[in-house]
């Protein structure tokens, strides 16, 4: 029974993502969460952050996997909230207008 | 996929919110995933750090917010007080006048070469008192081209066209008839092709007395020379004839076939007043050549003196204004006991006479 509902929440958002990458609603908010970072100064601020991990690792020892794992909770942490209370409004506008289907 | 749309509207709120807040998280991460290749790229290509200058030339190239002074930190209005030496004149002028003063010092453009050689003929000649800014510069000016020195002429000569009747002893009559004659001959290069004669300005009073007793002696418009033929030369007419003698040889002096004719008695002031003051009005109305020859053409053939030949035209001019000079220089100089009225006869006795 447990199992079975797990099922199908995994099926459900499977489903979901489908449904943002088919309409074309996933790259819309890519595009849109970009130009809103880099306007409020995000990629400025990760980038300094960036600068401070590399100078400390050195220029030739830096890999991907060690900047993602560097940046990534920055990132997060230094999103705007209003960058992301428009982006969630966004999405709970699209969940309200597929799940109404 | 029917059942799956189907089940979503069976979700609940918090679920969907759940599913939302995961949403966004993907899409940071992406951003961030993002960031991060580009970092690594650059990084590994070399041109991360591009961008990163030194904090001492950064402190160099500082944007300066103060007021007085630009951005770069210099003072803004610093051009308004730089100076251009002018290489015509040599003189210091403020560099955003300096355009306009080259353009007048020099003598390039319309207006400023008038300036220009009006100030060059100012410092040559000071004593030439010229009214007529215009005129002064065109008459000193050498380098126009010939067109412009005709046109300089005429308007020499339109001026002194006034002043034998002003001051008829004036020593520049003879100076305005010259002009006066240059500047028909000018105009007209095929009509007077009259190259007979003998200049008039070269003999003496004795000389011209004589020749004016055996000759038709009428001053040609074009050579500016005498006529040689005889008394009775069909060319001039008499009265042309009579005002070239008065002109020469005082009012006394008269033409020997046509002087029982004129030979009247009362010298009739107001008649002669109102010749000159027509003759006048005709003179200040002189502006250009072929007006000038229409208006004079017109004028004699209301004294009935016309002929219909163009040659009328060239020889009434010269008649009218001889005749002109004559009575001006009658009636300022009344040493003459009978002066002749050179006024206009009436038609009927010149039909006669030819």
């Amino acid at each position: 029974m447990v199992v079975s509902k797990m099922n199908k929440d995994a099926q459900m958002r499977a489903a979901i993502n489908q449904k943002l990458i088919e309409t074309g609603e996933r790259e819309r908010l890519k595009e849109l969460l970009r130009a809103k970072l880099i306007e409020c100064g995000w990629k400025d601020q990760l980038k300094a952050h960036c600068k401070e991990v590399i100078k400390e690792k050195g220029l030739e020892h830096v890999t991907v996997d060690d900047l993602v794992a560097e940046i990534t909770p920055k990132g997060r942490a230094l999103v705007p909230d209003s960058v992301k209370k428009e982006l969630l409004q966004r999405i709970r506008t699209f969940l309200a207008q597929h799940a109404s289907l | 996929m029917k059942m799956e749309e189907m089940s979503l509207s069976g979700l609940d709120n918090s679920k969907l919110e759940a599913i939302a807040q995961e949403i966004y998280a993907d899409l940071v991460e992406d951003s961030c995933l993002g960031f991060c290749f580009e970092v690594h790229r650059a990084v590994k290509c070399g041109y991360f750090f591009l961008d990163d200058t030194d904090p001492e030339s950064m402190k160099d190239f500082e944007i300066v917010d103060q007021p007085g002074l630009d951005i770069f930190g210099q003072v803004f209005n610093q051009w308004k007080s730089k100076e251009c030496v002018c290489p015509n004149c040599s003189r210091s002028i403020a560099a955003s006048r300096f355009a306009p003063h080259l353009e007048k010092c020099l003598g390039m453009g319309r207006n400023s070469s008038r300036i220009a050689n009006r100030r060059i003929a100012n410092s040559n000649n000071m004593n030439k008192s010229e009214s007529d800014q215009e005129d002064n510069d065109d008459i000193n000016d050498n380098d126009w081209s010939y067109g412009s020195e005709k046109k300089a002429k005429k308007r020499k000569s339109d001026k002194l066209w006034y002043l034998p009747f002003q001051n008829p002893n004036s020593p520049r009559r003879s100076k305005s008839l010259k002009h006066k004659n240059g500047e028909l001959s000018n105009s007209d290069p095929f009509k007077y092709n009259n190259s007979t004669g003998i200049s008039y300005e070269t003999l003496g009073p004795e000389e011209l007395r004589s020749l004016l007793t055996t000759q038709c002696g009428v001053i040609s418009e074009h050579t500016k020379k005498m006529c040689t033929r005889s008394l009775r030369c069909p060319q001039h007419t008499d009265e042309q004839r009579r005002a070239v003698r008065i002109y020469f040889l005082g009012p006394s002096a008269v033409l020997p076939e046509v002087e029982s004719s004129l030979d009247t008695d009362s010298f009739d002031m107001t008649d002669s007043q109102a010749l000159i003051s027509r003759l006048q009005w005709d003179g200040s109305s002189d502006l250009s050549p072929s007006d000038s020859g229409s208006s004079k053409t017109s004028e004699n053939q209301g004294w009935g003196l016309g002929t219909n030949s163009s040659e009328s035209r060239k020889t009434k001019k010269k008649k009218s204004h001889l005749s002109l000079v004559g009575t001006a220089s009658s009636l300022g100089s009344n040493k003459k006991k009978k002066p002749k009225p050179p006024a206009p006869p009436t038609p009927s006795i010149y039909d006669d006479i030819n």
